[in-house]
């Protein structure tokens, strides 16, 4: 079949950006990447993308169609060509371009270093053999484990672009692996990592990472993982955190959102002063709720049984988790504490 | 469409952004549909209990739905993306988990509160609009055309994504309030970052970072000769309405772009008045557009 | 110009175990990669590792070396292969105390499940990701152990002063250019060379280059005759399905719907080794019994709930590249170029015959796989003998201090070498003999071999080295980025490889492990019970031989 592609690309050498429209033949299976490829060796040589392994494991070949970052290799071109369309083939977002479809990684990988990204065995002498641990506690990472760093989550982040230092979906997925692997002991000092200005806090849960994620690792939701684990540990200096308490605490006392409350317990007393005017022009409108006599819901007390009740599962849930792994039975390098 | 719902309007939509209640109301009568209200209805938990106490926010929701069917409700219409999403998500959960439904329902036995057993869909009334026999009535009861008003659609990140959840429309390309622009007589105004995100969530924790969102639609909408924007979220409505000045400022740029809450637009084609879906609540004043609307201005 | 005392080339398990080890002895370390050390081709493994960790009933690392070595139709070094069966459970629980992911008992320990030939279910396995489950664990730690890594850079050539290696020259991909990379211990861990052959699981990246490095400056290549071909690849793209679906119970059908295996293999059936089975795969093809060129994977008898949570890569891999659910239809597989046995011979602890010089994983030959390798080894061999040889290279350096004289005119003589590459404006694209040596290789040295074949094969090679040397056309002709280059050096590697494994198949007249002669159908222990070196002669490939190393298990008649 015929596949003709516009394809931006980008000439460092001469600082140069043009659009390029490409039509080659290519077999019935063939993927976005295996057209680049007959691109590359047919017609120009110099159209340049990273690639290795065309099973989607190893990551190289993210880039964009559409606007929508996607993996090359993982990207069937017939339904592109039965629909009759000519996409657009451009480098993966908030990444610089160092040419054509091939971006600058490095800022990628120093976000992923910048969260401690190996376990943290807590300087604890291992067991000789493995820790005992279940198979539903690791499956808690599975999905975190996934993730092949591709960069196509990035590509899209709405708060990445506003804010070029959040750490971002990728990386911060892969500090949601560590916060729940019940043999990493890094606690509160790990945590604290993501609790920063450009950590957990700064994602605008746009949803974009979970949507173009190829490997279903689904960042936004390790993000939350991370921002729960946080949160439950009572570690509540940012702002985002204030914001979340704020919601727990409205729906226990009135069953809604206390709207008036939000702005004075996230942004702290200082700030709320200086958001006077602002809200005196929400009142203008009518938009600044009665905080005297503030809404409450029916049947308000199964809502804050409830709230108690999942309270003391989730206490128990997070005692657990930070009991820390198994050793085995009868194990030699057994600390005197577990005897 | 179907000829009754459990109505959620969600928190915003009762309190701040009451118009948008009240508009709702209004265009349901017109629509032939019939709303029932929800008595015990609480918070969904918005993405701050669903992130921060994942269980807690499952209960909830689990609660809400379970209502809903107790008033012998089979669908459960929101008026807000983060509502919808957060209660098809829980949704979703209890019902491809029947031991987790079991868990969850044995925790609501125990505050007294009804269980759930699986049997509601939850939909957006604009999803209800926007094809098939919803969009037929919307057609008929739109007997004042919105004629001469360019119309920018703004869909909010949660009524589109993740589509797996959602699934209504194409992520990427929805059509959906282009249609109903059109249906109600205005012309729609496309512009790239109509699918993006507003913000809200993090305007008040991080107010730099969201106001670098915020100004792109409003900018863009704008540019593309847009007299004003629509959106069928209470949280993306607030940002682009009441923060429209701080992203002004922001850019340096003015914008000037009344906002309609969805059953705003849809109402004013139906020859709803100006108070019936109380535009004085806005803080960017729609007279500029209501004028022409209302007197043909 | 860089010097670190000890530097890896490649970034695989191999390499970046052995650049940790390398660090724990306290020397400076510095890995140089052509690809970003996580898109390395360990990463597409998926199957499993191998160790007699007795998690899944009695086992023993005696019991594992057995079975490795007649794996090997004998050919293995027992020395070799009994140190990496005893040393094996050592790595695994390692790998577990850095995090690895592995799949568990009901009791909390590291799952196994049976494997290819393997005799006991030994095979630990992360779902049916285990490559890039252990390769990400690997690269976590090699970033905590702070070691230099230079991404994309591309090694051209070693460096020796007349003795010893004394580094690299590299070219840097990013910003371009030749840069030298001095170094007292060299560890070359660059992987297989499966892209020579139509057909093959192999990543773009597995071309051969540091075998092709190391032949040049005159280290012998072993075994390079014997390449696996792995049973169940995808039709469309030769990608992978692990063997691991065997091992979770999938059956292996033919056009008649039977399970056709144990025609061949009346006891292990499905879990026969590889060289058995895909030879037997092949025969039902070719007589008639294939469905368009492909046998049946049949997984469905398994039930979603297992497929989804053991082989819920496999599914998404048949799905996006088969169009196939395996839970609702078999998957049509067949035979292809997957692992290659043969390298650069090393002893136990990955030292070559050049000092200075050392090797590990795939691109190296211990060997430890002889004729024919057991599915989960390949994993296993790259953590243990990454973790060996660079011990070995960093106990030398502290040893025997620095190393030799890194000419400074290396670099110069490389980057004449790229600049008569890109000015060549005249000649063929290298594309055009990438796909003449892959057909060539896939008719005529694949599964099943002869001498007519090979002899077309080699002068095929011959033909393709010389129209490569007369010239071939790099279009982009810019320093900032260049994989056009890279590609065209690339194919360079994967000629001189070609030939050395033609030329070591045409010799060997005789059929052991994956070596197939239509000619020479029987094993010849007599005449052949030996290794065969591929020596760098002018160009040309000269061969020698060397005996096998028997301990325990004298060469038996081998049959599943």
């Amino acid at each position: 079949m015929q596949v003709t592609l516009k394809i931006e690309r980008y000439n460092p050498e001469a600082d140069e950006s043009r659009q390029e429209t490409f039509s080659v033949d290519v077999v019935e299976e063939a993927t976005l990447l295996d057209v680049l490829d007959v691109i590359k060796d047919e017609v120009d040589g110099s159209l340049t993308y990273r690639k290795s392994c065309r099973m989607a494991v190893c990551g190289s070949c993210g880039m964009r169609m559409d606007g929508a970052a996607v993996l090359a290799c993982k990207t069937p071109m017939r339904p592109v060509v039965e629909a009759g369309e000519v996409p657009v083939i451009s480098p993966m977002g908030n990444l610089p371009v160092l040419k054509d479809l091939v971006v600058d990684m490095e800022p990628f990988w120093a976000k992923f270093r910048a969260i401690k990204p190996y376990l943290d065995d807590g300087g604890e002498e291992p067991p000789v053999k493995e820790w005992r641990v279940q198979q539903e506690e690791l499956d808690r990472v599975m999905t975190e484990a996934l993730c092949i760093q591709c960069g196509c989550c990035v590509s899209e982040c709405n708060s990445m672009e506003a804010d070029p230092d959040f750490l971002g979906p990728a990386a911060l997925a892969k500090a949601a692996r560590f916060v729940n692997d019940v043999r990493d002991r890094g606690g509160k000092s790990r945590l604290e990592i993501y609790n920063g200005p450009h950590g957990v806090w700064d994602c605008t849960r746009c949803y974009f990472c979970n949507q173009r994620c190829p490997k279903g690792v689904h960042p936004r939701d390790a993000i939350a993982k991370v921002g729960a684990a946080i949160y439950q540990e009572g570690m509540h200096s940012d702002g985002g955190a204030r914001h979340a308490k704020v919601f727990v605490k409205s729906t226990h006392q009135t069953g809604y959102l206390l709207e008036t409350h939000l702005v004075p317990e996230t942004v702290g007393p200082v700030n709320a002063i200086k958001e006077i005017p602002f809200a005196l022009r929400l009142a203008r409108a009518g938009k600044v709720p009665n905080p005297l006599k503030p809404h409450k819901a029916k049947k308000l007390d199964e809502v804050r049984k409830l709230n108690k009740l999942i309270e003391s599962q989730e206490q128990a849930t997070l005692e657990a988790a930070n009991a820390g792994p198994t050793r085995p039975p009868a194990d030699p390098a057994q600390s005197k504490e577990s005897e | 469409m179907k000829s009754s719902y459990a109505y959620y309007p969600g928190c915003l939509a009762s309190l701040s952004q009451k118009e948008l209640d009240t508009s709702t109301r209004a265009i349901a009568d017109k629509l032939g549909m019939t709303l029932v209200d929800i008595p015990g209805f609480t918070c969904c938990g918005a993405g701050d209990v669903h992130e921060a106490r994942p269980e807690y926010y499952l209960h909830l929701n689990a609660r809400i739905l379970g209502q809903a069917e107790q008033l012998g409700q089979d669908t459960l219409m929101t008026i807000c993306n983060v509502c919808t999403l957060n209660l098809r998500q829980a949704n979703a959960k209890l019902q491809a988990d029947p031991e987790l439904l079991r868990r969850v329902n044995r925790n609501l036995k125990e505050v007294g509160a009804a269980s759930y057993s699986g049997g509601v869909d939850v939909r957006h009334l604009l999803w209800e609009i926007a094809e098939g026999d919803g969009y037929e009535k919307l057609k008929q009861i739109a007997e004042k055309p919105l004629t001469g008003i360019k119309i920018a659609p703004f869909y909010g990140c949660q009524i589109l994504r993740p589509s797996r959840l959602l699934g209504f429309e194409d992520p990427d390309r929805p059509q959906s309030l282009e249609r109903i622009i059109e249906a109600c007589g205005a012309e729609p105004v496309d512009y790239p970052s109509k699918i993006k995100c507003c913000g809200f969530p993090i305007v008040l924790a991080r107010a730099e970072v969201a106001l670098g969102e915020l100004i792109q639609p409003l900018a863009e909408a704008k540019e593309a000769g847009a007299d004003a924007m629509v959106t069928p979220c209470p949280l993306c409505h607030l940002s682009l309405d009441a923060w429209q000045g701080k992203a002004s400022r922001e850019a340096d740029m003015e914008f000037d772009l009344p906002i309609f809450h969805l059953a705003q637009l849809v109402g004013a084609a139906a020859g709803l008045s100006y108070d019936e879906l109380q535009f004085k609540r806005h803080v960017v004043k729609a007279y500029p557009v209501t004028d022409k609307i209302y007197q043909g201005v | 110009m860089v010097r670190h005392d000890v530097v890896v080339v490649g970034a695989g398990l191999a390499g970046m175990r052995a650049a940790i080890e390398a660090s724990r002895y306290g020397v400076d370390v510095g890995v140089v990669s052509k690809l970003h050390p996580t898109r390395s081709h360990s990463g597409a493994a998926e199957g499993g590792i191998n160790a007699a960790l007795g998690n899944a009933g009695e086992d023993d690392p005696q019991k594992h070396t057995f079975f490795t070595v007649k794996g090997s139709d004998y050919l293995g070094d027992q020395d070799a292969i009994a140190v990496m069966c005893e040393e094996g459970p050592g790595d695994i629980y390692e790998l577990e105390h850095m995090g690895a992911i592995f799949s568990r008992t009901d009791d909390g320990r590291i799952a196994q499940r049976p494997f290819g030939a393997g005799g006991a279910p030994r095979t630990c396995y992360a779902a049916d990701i285990t490559g890039h489950v252990l390769l990400h664990v690997l690269y976590e730690q090699l970033v905590k152990s702070g070691v230099t890594v230079y991404e994309e850079w591309f090694a051209l050539d070693l460096v020796t002063d007349g003795e010893r290696c004394v580094g690299v020259t590299a070219w840097d991909l990013v910003r371009g250019g030749v840069q030298g990379v001095e170094a007292s211990a060299v560890i070359m861990a660059t992987g297989g060379l499966g892209r020579m052959y139509r057909g093959t699981t192999n990543a773009y990246a597995c071309t051969g280059d540091g075998m092709s490095m190391a032949w040049r400056a005159g280290v012998p290549l072993k075994d390079m005759e014997f390449m696996q071909f792995h049973p169940t690849t995808l039709k469309s793209n030769g990608v992978l399905i692990t063997e691991g679906a065997r091992g979770e119970g999938g059956y292996l059908r033919n056009s008649e719907g039977d399970r056709f295996m144990f025609n061949y293999a009346p006891n292990a059936g499905e879990l026969a080794s590889r060289d058995v089975v895909s030879r037997s795969e092949q025969t039902e093809i070719d007589e008639g019994r294939g469905v368009d060129g492909c046998v049946l994977l049949d997984l469905t008898h398994l039930g979603a709930k297992r497929i989804n949570e053991r082989l819920h890569g496999s599914r998404e891999l048949a799905m996006d590249y088969a169009g196939v659910d395996p839970i609702e239809e078999p998957i049509p597989v067949r035979p292809g170029s997957h692992y290659h046995m043969g390298g650069i011979d090393t002893d136990v602890w990955g030292h070559t015959l050049m000092p200075g010089l050392y090797a590990a994983g795939e691109c190296a030959c211990v060997s430890v796989h002889g004729a024919n390798r057991l599915g989960g080894n390949s994993l296993l061999e790259t953590v243990v003998f990454g973790r060996r040889t660079g011990a070995a290279a960093a106990q030398d350096v502290r040893r025997n201090g620095s190393g030799g004289v890194f000419s400074p005119s290396a670099a110069a003589i490389a980057e004449r070498s790229i600049g008569r590459m890109l000015d060549t404006n005249d000649g063929e694209r290298p594309h055009v003999l990438r796909q003449e040596l892959a057909d060539a290789m896939y008719d005529n040295a694949g599964i099943f071999r002869s001498a007519e074949g090979l002899e077309a094969c080699k002068a095929k090679v011959e033909e393709l080295r010389e129209r490569y040397d007369r010239g071939v056309v790099v279009q982009d002709k810019g320093r900032d980025f260049n994989t056009d280059l890279i590609q065209a050096i690339e194919l360079g590697s994967m000629l001189e490889m070609a030939d050395c494994l033609v030329t070591g198949a045409i010799a060997r007249t005789e059929s052991r492990g994956a070596h197939s002669r239509l000619d020479y159908p029987e094993r010849d222990d007599e005449a052949w019970l030996r290794h065969t070196l591929a020596f760098y002669d002018e160009g040309q490939v000269r061969l020698d031989y060397r005996p096998v190393t028997i301990t325990e298990y004298e060469p038996a008649v081998r049959s599943y």
